[in-house]
């Protein structure tokens, strides 16, 4: 498991991409549906293995969330940390994007668990 | 590697070279995969070959026989699935309101599935994913059941949704107004679709297709086009190529030879169809690895 993206909540999301751009020289690379229901801005950061999601906020929402894992195998994650007694808010649920959880940590803060699959690779 | 691994709910997984086996009976609602080479099973007067891009289902006391007919060793992986795993798993997406079977819009399904199962679909999406983590650990000696469960409750629940998408979305397309036609024609072409998957290096014609399908070849042809949106021909050409480029990855056989054991005639089409559907020619995509 790794940190894999870090999720920018705005009202505005040129300017906000524009100024990650102008003043960090990051890249938008992609748009894709990682937060559920909610189309992302994914910006690549000068760090090769970490990205930006820029989302659209719509105020107070007690389903956002603040952190998101990357993992290879979702369910097996999801098994480990159950085990060692992290409260999860969900089974794992299939999205066009992959498998995904979310939990809890300590503090309430809520996380994602996402196994990211190119389902287009098979074909 | 090779195991055979019966939990404590007695469902079995087996992995393991497959060598020719004596006539059997499934204990079991089971899945069949193969990751390398294929697997030939004859069940009743019908001659089933899976490769890796497809699995099989065998239903609960099917009488079969299984023989490897393959170049390269044929690494195998079936699941059977005891009957109050099974029953517990239906129970369990049936009571729920977004459940992937839509038992609302399909009350039947449970009726179908029985004489439906029992093909070949195509070995996809998180079905593909989640058998090969579970093979994956299996391979590097797992032992938590409650974790193997786990994947073999989503492995479930990905192959209803492929049954799902396979049958009744395919069945909606076709044009007949009665429901029992509908499902009856797609029973037909499915039988159409497994004898293209287990013959697709033999020069398959029409006519014996139709036969195999008990349908005429017009509207075999009609029907086919309606569910699936292609030709029962562009089927056949997307399994030769899916399984050429496995050749081509996975093998060091020359290109010529691969032409000729998925059953194209002609090198020079062949490398334009792979061209137009990978966007890259065979050579290049086997020095890409």
């Amino acid at each position: 498991m790794k940190i894999k993206y870090i999720p920018i909540f705005t009202d505005d999301i040129d300017g906000q991409v524009k100024f990650f751009i102008d003043n960090l020289g990051f890249e938008v690379c992609d748009k894709k549906n990682l937060l559920t229901s909610r189309e992302c801005v994914i910006m690549q950061t000068t760090s090769p293995d970490i990205f930006m999601l820029i989302a659209k906020d719509y105020g107070y929402d007690t389903r956002r969330c603040n952190i998101v894992v990357s993992t290879d195998d979702c369910l097996n994650d999801y098994h480990q940390l159950k085990l060692a007694g992290i409260q999860f808010y969900n089974e794992p649920q299939y999205s066009p994007t992959g498998l995904r959880a979310e939990f809890s940590d300590p503090s309430g803060n809520r996380c994602l668990l996402i196994e990211e699959r190119n389902y287009t690779d098979l074909t | 590697m090779e195991y055979l691994r019966t939990l404590r709910n007695n469902n079995v997984i087996y992995s393991g070279t497959r060598n020719n086996y004596n006539q059997q009976t499934t204990s079991d609602f089971s899945i069949r995969f193969v990751f390398s080479g294929n697997e030939r099973y004859n069940i009743g007067k019908r001659q089933l070959s899976i490769h890796n891009d497809s699995f099989l289902i065998l239903n609960k006391g099917t009488h079969y026989t299984s023989t490897v007919e393959s170049a390269i060793p044929v690494q195998s992986l079936g699941i059977s699935f005891d009957d109050k795993f099974l029953q517990d798993f239906k129970n369990s997406w049936q009571l729920k309101d977004d459940t992937l079977l839509n038992l609302n819009k399909y009350p039947s399904i449970n009726r179908y599935e029985h004489e439906f199962d029992e093909t070949i679909y195509p070995f996809k999406g998180d079905l593909f994913f989640n058998v090969n983590h579970l093979k994956h650990h299996l391979d590097r000696g797992l032992q938590d059941e409650l974790l193997i469960n786990e994947y073999l409750h989503h492995c479930l629940i990905n192959y209803f949704q492929i049954f799902n998408e396979e049958i009744f979305q395919k069945a909606q397309r076709l044009n007949f107004l009665s429901k029992s036609t509908k499902i009856e024609i797609l029973r037909r072409l499915n039988l159409a679709k497994e004898y293209l998957y287990s013959n697709y290096n033999t020069n398959v014609s029409l006519d014996e297709l139709a036969e195999y399908a008990c349908l005429s070849v017009t509207h075999l042809l009609r029907t086919f086009r309606q569910a699936f949106h292609q030709t029962p021909h562009q089927f056949l050409v997307q399994i030769r190529l899916q399984r050429a480029k496995d050749l081509l990855k996975n093998t060091d056989y020359p290109v010529n030879e691969i032409v000729n054991m998925v059953g194209f005639d002609c090198p020079s089409s062949f490398i334009r169809l792979f061209k137009d559907r990978f966007q890259t020619t065979p050579l290049k995509y086997r020095l890409s690895f």
